[in-house]
């Protein structure tokens, strides 16, 4: 080939190439590390994180990235097991590279790897970490999903107050979230006056509830209160239709709010209460930028487990900006945070590095989570 | 009552483990072996019930054959790939090829069908009222159509004349081939047939529970291999009586202390009958299916 004609055109292609996408960077790109469920039991639920946080991150980097440098996300899939999390810690924490992290999912996992961040100083900012002594755990361990001391409350009230129902029996999963998303459940509600007949446990591969719902309902109360997934809610409620036993309210924390329960449990889920921090239709222009941007790339809505890592990523990006990618500075100027407006409401860090959320009460009608009103 | 409703949980599942348990029982007793596969094929029944369920939208006996017909095709392929050529290799290499076999079938499903749980829709969701006291209809159901599996199976073994063959290679594999029995086409027959029970399993379990994903035949084989040993290994009523015991006391373990003791206690009861037992229930010095 004549050689002059192949250098013009290499030309061609190289500038092509620099002119658009990420190869136009001349700068080094900011590395944050993922850890999630993108595979196994929650894989839903971290691959919904992901597609909020490559949206969020084609929006920066489209706008000039972070400082002039492209933002990057390296995933790693933990499938929110504690081994898994645990391993990727090592990893993140042992490449300069990586200036903070993000995830995981599940309280137990977050806090199987909080000790490889808190030793080796970089940020763990969990979506959805709930436990109430995760963010306390390490100065390094921020939570933004709120904690079930703001939830449990909330739910009791619901439960207790605007439904009217004293007699309560509670089904949790046995983890560290469910324990204590049942405990701060149960103090509440008690404190409210309500009344709690009976207290049983599930595991998180467990399929078959109808033997623990017939216990349950012999003891004839009028509210289930299951802290629980998606997964298990959509099994028990078909599983308790199918013994017959209508007479009685199901209601779960945030955790089941996803059109995959709807999905799952079909007619069986209808007449559930639970409660979310990010509702689709709000109008703050933050959240209709984001609902509308996800629905034009993934058509489907988001749900709020990609709203709330939509917000995590964000809030890391803004105090990269900040404070530079020094993984120290990056953490202290973390904790100032104040008034972040996120798409699941602001964001102020307590003094445990977790946050308060606004709830909003939520029941399934006709297959659709609908805003409760009161009678 | 309760406790009636429990015992009702318990005969259904019990009614599920000593299906699966009589196809360990029918590939033991004519050929001498375990396989640990058997769990796998339960599984892949109960994906193709599901198939047939949620996605072309067919009826429940057609879920059901065709969940039955898969688990006929894939018996009939591990018996000719990993039994077959490896007859005269004693008990050690069938064994272990099954032990591959299982993993490669879970990764496959995990592969080809996703990690995740699949809903499958439910069929005769209602309760009837029988003096009083509520009973799901699907647990009626599912009772009988493994009481009929049965039936079907024991005039099978009793009435035919591949039934015969069975039981005389069962007897005496050897002699049954002087005798002139085709011991090849029997032990296809048997494990065949053994894999179709396990299938029909897995479309009632898929059913029963809402829930199929591919590890599931991992509990199940566990439990149905526990309720052969525990009736006998060998029997067939034993079989089935080892399946109801171990699925009524997982749900009475349920009632009484918590669900998370549900598979100690079952096992627990195992070890005791075998300490007591070591033969099993209703098992006996010679072997019969």
């Amino acid at each position: 080939m004549n050689r002059k004609k192949l250098f013009w055109m290499s030309l061609i292609v190289f500038s092509l190439l620099f002119s658009t996408g990420p190869l136009g960077w001349s700068a080094e790109p900011i590395y944050i590390a993922f850890s999630g469920p993108l595979t196994g039991n929650y894989a839903e639920y971290g691959q919904n994180w992901q597609k909020a946080i490559n949206l969020a991150v084609g929006w920066i980097n489209a706008a000039g990235g972070v400082n002039g440098r492209p933002l990057e996300i390296v995933y790693g899939d933990s499938k929110s097991d504690p081994k898994e999390s645990a391993a990727l810690a090592q990893k993140y924490t042992s490449d300069p590279k990586f200036v903070a992290e993000i995830g995981d999912f599940t309280s137990t996992a977050c806090m199987a790897a909080q000790p490889i961040y808190d030793r080796a100083g970089m940020v763990q900012l969990s979506p959805t970490a709930s436990h109430p002594k995760f963010a306390p755990g390490s100065i390094w361990s921020f939570g933004i999903i709120g904690t079930q001391a703001g939830e449990g409350p909330f739910m009791a009230r619901y439960a207790v107050q605007l439904l009217g129902k004293k007699k309560i029996a509670v089904l949790y999963i046995n983890n560290d979230w469910g324990i204590a998303t049942k405990d701060y459940f149960i103090k509440a509600a008690k404190e409210m006056g309500a009344e709690i007949l009976a207290v049983e446990a599930f595991f998180e591969a467990d399929k078959d509830f109808t033997g623990v719902l017939t216990k349950l309902r012999g003891y004839k109360p009028e509210l289930l209160y299951i802290p629980s997934m998606y997964n298990e809610m959509a099994l028990i409620a078909k599983q308790r239709e199918k013994l017959g036993w209508m007479d009685v309210l199901l209601m779960g924390p945030g955790s089941l709010y996803s059109p995959k329960l709807l999905e799952i449990g079909g007619p069986s889920v209808n007449g559930l209460y639970t409660s979310a921090v990010f509702f689709p239709k709000d109008p703050r222009p933050e959240v209709q930028k984001f609902v509308k941007g996800f629905e034009e790339k993934y058509k489907a809505s988001p749900n709020m487990f990609a709203a709330i890592a939509y917000d995590g990523i964000n809030l890391l990006t803004e105090v990269i900006r900040k404070a530079g990618t020094d993984r120290k500075a990056i953490r202290d100027e973390l904790t100032k945070t104040k008034n972040f407006p996120g798409v699941t409401g602001k964001i102020t860090f307590t003094e445990r590095r977790d946050v308060i959320k606004d709830y909003r009460q939520l029941v399934i009608k006709n297959g659709e989570f609908t805003l409760y009103e009161a009678k | 009552m309760l406790i009636l409703a429990q015992f009702i949980n318990g005969f259904t599942q019990g009614s599920i483990y000593a299906l699966i348990a009589i196809g360990f029982v029918i590939i033991f007793g004519t050929m001498n072996l375990v396989t640990f596969a058997h769990g796998e094929v339960y599984m892949v029944g109960a994906f193709m019930g599901f198939f047939a369920l949620s996605l072309w939208h067919l009826p429940w006996y057609l879920a059901l054959a065709m969940g039955m017909g898969v688990a006929w095709i894939l018996g009939f392929l591990i018996e000719k790939i990993a039994f077959r050529p490896l007859r005269a290799a004693g008990h050690m290499p069938p064994l272990l090829i099954t032990i591959g076999l299982s993993i490669i079938l879970k990764d496959l499903a995990v592969i080809l069908f996703g990690a995740e749980n699949r809903p499958v829709p439910s069929i005769y969701g209602e309760t009837i009222k029988i003096a009083g006291f509520q009973i799901s209809l699907l647990q009626l159901f599912i009772i009988a159509l493994a009481g009929l599996l049965i039936i079907v199976l024991r005039l099978l073994i009793q009435g035919t004349k591949i039934g015969r063959a069975m039981r005389a290679t069962a007897q005496d594999h050897e002699a049954a081939y002087a005798m002139g029995v085709n011991v090849n086409r029997v032990f296809s027959i048997s494990f065949s047939l053994a894999s179709c029970l396990g299938g029909a399993a897995g479309v009632m379990v898929g059913v029963y529970y809402n829930a199929v994903y591919p590890v599931m035949g991992d509990t199940a084989g566990l439990k149905g291999f526990a309720a052969c040993i525990l009736g006998g290994l060998t029997s067939i009523p034993g079989a089935i009586l080892g399946g109801l015991i171990i699925g009524i006391v997982e749900n009475l373990t349920v009632q009484f202390i918590a669900s998370g003791y549900r598979d100690i206690v079952a096992f627990l009861v195992l070890v005791i009958v075998l300490v007591i037992r070591p033969q099993g229930i209703l098992g006996k010095k010679i072997r019969a299916v």
